[in-house]
């Protein structure tokens, strides 16, 4: 099978590179498109790289060397593109760029990871290819609520298309809305390498409650809501760290912890390395999410993976991972009050408990979250595609 | 000092029809007797018949050849049009401990300013004075600088010693209100330079002649507010949703565009208030009052607000506003006398304060409407404003 991951950039996110990963070991072969940040994207047996620098002098050669193997063998299809694209009005050199490498190409199935970009991949089907749309977070949650356009462009295409690959129900139900079909989705969650998060026990309490969360600088995370509830750690009198890493604060989150007076108890990390981050999770006493909107947080796998309690908001499809005071904590989504009170059970748990919670977590990522059952079900899916929805 | 003869004003832009207050300050000026010149950072929507001289910054172009050959006239300007203050200019950013090169592109910078001769040189926000600290000396002009909220509770946040060089600058500041004087005072101002001058509205224009007011369900709640974090307008909506859970039947309408429509939009679909609320975008200024006229209750739950127009045009309008506690605001609303002032970033405290308002006493609260109406139009009406600068530009 020849499959192409798409997610418009090379490399991808830490999800998709993971699929990714998983793929090259079964026996698929994984096509790349898109723009490569770098050259130095590893070379793997059966992934092959066909996305192209940023570059104006880059793009212009990567164009002409496609449009001319077209025109030579393929002027046909290249033709009946050309008119596809013009009825949507997307004949532009800028979607030229990107379609033609895969018009070249031809994978069995191209695989969308970001709903956004479909209208310009609707063409692929009359070619032979199946179309598979991965439904993840603000693409699907919100984004279509507050563009009417989108929306449309989603009711149009999404009847459409060959298979669905859900990260969770919750996300899947939302595309139904816009016309996905339930019989052609399958909800696989996301899937961790468990050798590279090993469990480990917490070592001590420390006198100083860890507070940690990860996650970039975008209002969906639902800082303010963290920072809600800091604040009313704080005027209970309770002694608290809380770091937050990946985020690069803006004006909002410098000003609410300026205003709630909270410089000495908050620490942010706008960039760390992957070693640090989990080293960090190991230490910390919780990890907090206080997302609003989220599909599966792939952070809160890896703390439960790797032995650190966690205290999520009830958003999106956490409540498939996590099922409360059992393996994690669960609180209302926008709910200061909730998190803050969450924390106190959390620091005021006896060992035992936090215990029984962090492996019950493990034996949770054990059992649905292991990336070869991941990609198993995910190969499942492609083949099924492939093979069976004639 | 006496009466001055030319003013010089930068700005961003050319102020739109929302900023009304420069507006009205340039013709209170001109009305003086007084030549008003405008400088602005951007050369765009500049109408041709604007009420005073516009000079435009020679990296305010949109067009990039425009750009680049206005910087050649500024170096040749600087060169055989005003060599002297330009170098003084210069001398005195190398003085303050900045790079030749900062030095330089500060210069050049100002090069629009050099060439004129002013009485007072007054920057429309605390930031536009930042790396032109020195420019009002070398021409021999007084100093003013305006502060209007997030310049001075926001700008510093990410960039700390922004204003270290302005407030060692011997200059006078206007402000918005008392809080943000005691702010300023607290940084080292010497409080005597510091002029709190309040914000004005058109007072002829949002007044209302309904006296009575008796809620009527669904109830009209309004804001009108851009779309940004610092309105606090996801936990109006939180407090909303409580009041929805309790049975209270409304309808909420959000007047203003902005970045965070996106977020807001799904606050709404998250929080079930699809059916309650509105989102009409940017309005004009007669479909703005008449929306006050339909409005039963003000809210502008902002978490960071220097003063707020808005609010003041709804007390105008003989609207109940409930307000947070947000810098400006208190003052805007004298709490429990004008209006309501609640501690910010707490929905629940906003729901049950707007369900204790609509058990109020009718007369409670036609006796708040009125003095909240009485003081707007003594103390916030645009005669008293032009006349405090007029006066500011005395002293």
């Amino acid at each position: 099978m020849k499959i192409a991951v798409y997610s418009g950039e090379i490399p991808s996110t830490t999800f998709i590179e993971r699929l990714i990963q998983g793929l090259e070991r079964s026996d698929c072969h994984v096509l790349l498109f898109g723009v490569k940040a770098s050259n130095h994207y590893p070379n793997k047996k059966n992934v092959k790289n066909f996305g192209y620098r940023n570059y104006r002098f880059f793009k212009i050669v990567y164009l002409l060397s496609y449009w001319l193997r077209l025109t030579i063998f393929r002027n046909r299809d290249k033709k009946r593109l050309h008119r596809k694209l013009k009825k949507l009005s997307r004949y532009h050199l800028n979607v030229l760029i990107k379609v033609y490498p895969v018009l070249w190409y031809k994978p069995d199935i191209f695989h969308i990871q970001w709903a956004k970009g479909i209208q310009d991949w609707m063409w692929v089907q009359d070619f032979g290819i199946k179309i598979i749309l991965s439904l993840r977070g603000a693409h699907i949650n919100y984004s279509p609520l507050a563009d009417r356009n989108l929306a449309e462009v989603y009711k149009q295409n999404f009847p459409k298309l060959d298979a669905f690959h859900a990260v969770s129900n919750a996300i899947g139900k939302e595309a139904v809305i816009y016309g996905a079909d339930k019989n052609k989705m399958l909800t696989i969650l996301s899937g961790l390498d468990l050798k590279s998060f090993p469990f480990s026990k917490r070592r001590s309490k420390s006198p100083v409650f860890r507070i940690l969360s990860i996650g970039r600088d975008h209002w969906k995370k639902g800082y303010h809501y963290s920072l809600d509830a800091c604040s009313k750690l704080k005027n209970q009198g309770m002694d608290f760290h809380y770091q937050i890493v990946g985020l690069n604060p803006d004006f909002e989150v410098l000003y609410q912890l300026k205003d709630s007076n909270l410089e000495s108890h908050v620490k942010i990390e706008s960039h760390l390395p992957m070693d640090l981050v989990r080293f960090y999770i190991q230490e910390a006493d919780v990890l907090l999410l206080p997302s609003i909107e989220e599909g599966i947080a792939n952070v809160v796998l890896e703390a439960m993976a790797l032995g650190t309690l966690v205290v999520s908001s009830d958003c999106g499809g956490m409540n498939e991972v996590i099922e409360h005071k059992v393996n994690g904590l669960l609180v209302a989504v926008r709910d200061p009050e909730a998190i803050a009170e969450a924390l106190k059970e959390v620091s005021e748990m006896t060992d035992s408990t936090y215990e029984t919670i962090v492996m019950n977590a493990r034996d949770t990522i054990e059992r649905q979250h292991d990336i070869e059952e991941m990609i198993n079900k995910m190969t499942g899916l492609y083949s099924k595609t492939l093979f069976f929805d004639k | 000092m006496n009466k001055p003869q030319r003013i010089g004003i930068v700005l961003t832009r050319v102020p739109g029809y929302s900023e009304t207050f420069l507006v009205n300050k340039i013709v209170g000026l001109q009305n003086q007797g007084i030549e008003v010149i405008l400088f602005v950072d951007q050369n765009v929507g500049i109408p041709k018949d604007f009420i005073c001289k516009i000079k435009c910054m020679p990296y305010g172009d949109p067009l990039k050849w425009k750009r680049y050959f206005k910087m050649v006239l500024s170096i040749w300007n600087i060169l055989f049009s005003h060599p002297q203050r330009s170098y003084k200019l210069f001398r005195m950013h190398r003085k303050s401990l900045r790079s030749r090169v900062r030095s330089f592109k500060n210069v050049l910078l100002a090069q629009p300013i050099l060439n004129e001769s002013l009485d007072w040189l007054h920057f429309g926000f605390g930031v536009l004075a930042v790396n032109r600290e020195f420019v009002a000396k070398v021409i021999g002009a007084s100093m003013a600088v305006s502060f209007r909220g997030y310049d001075l509770y926001l700008s510093p946040l990410k960039q700390p010693d922004i204003y270290k060089e302005l407030f060692a600058t011997s200059c006078r500041y206007h402000v918005l209100s008392q809080e943000m004087r005691l702010d300023l005072t607290n940084q080292g101002v010497n409080s005597n330079h510091i002029e709190v001058i309040y914000p004005a509205i058109d007072v002829d224009f949002f007044r209302s002649e309904v006296n009575d007011i008796v809620f009527s369900y669904p109830l009209k709640f309004l804001s009108v507010t851009r779309l940004h974090w610092k309105k606090g307008l996801e936990y109006t909506l939180e407090a909303l949703a409580h009041l929805k859970n309790e049975g209270i039947d409304f309808q909420y309408t959000i007047i203003g565009e902005g970045d965070q429509y996106e977020r807001l939009v799904f606050a709404v679909h998250q929080l079930d208030l699809v059916k309650e609320v509105r989102f009409i975008g940017k309005q004009s200024p007669a479909q703005v009052k008449q929306a006050y006229k339909e409005a039963d209750i003000y809210l502008q739950y902002s978490i960071q607000e220097g003063f707020c127009n808005a609010v003041l045009e709804a007390q105008a309008m003989g609207i109940p506003c409930v307000v947070s506690n947000a810098e400006g605001l208190a003052e805007n609303i004298l709490d429990g006398k004008t209006g309501w002032v609640i501690p910010k970033r707490a929905p629940i405290i906003l729901a049950n304060k707007i369900k204790e308002i609509l058990l109020m006493d009718v007369s409670k609260l036609t006796e708040i409407r009125n003095m909240a109406k009485e003081r707007v139009s003594d103390k916030f009406n645009m005669e008293v404003q032009q006349r405090k600068f007029v006066e500011f530009y005395k002293k």
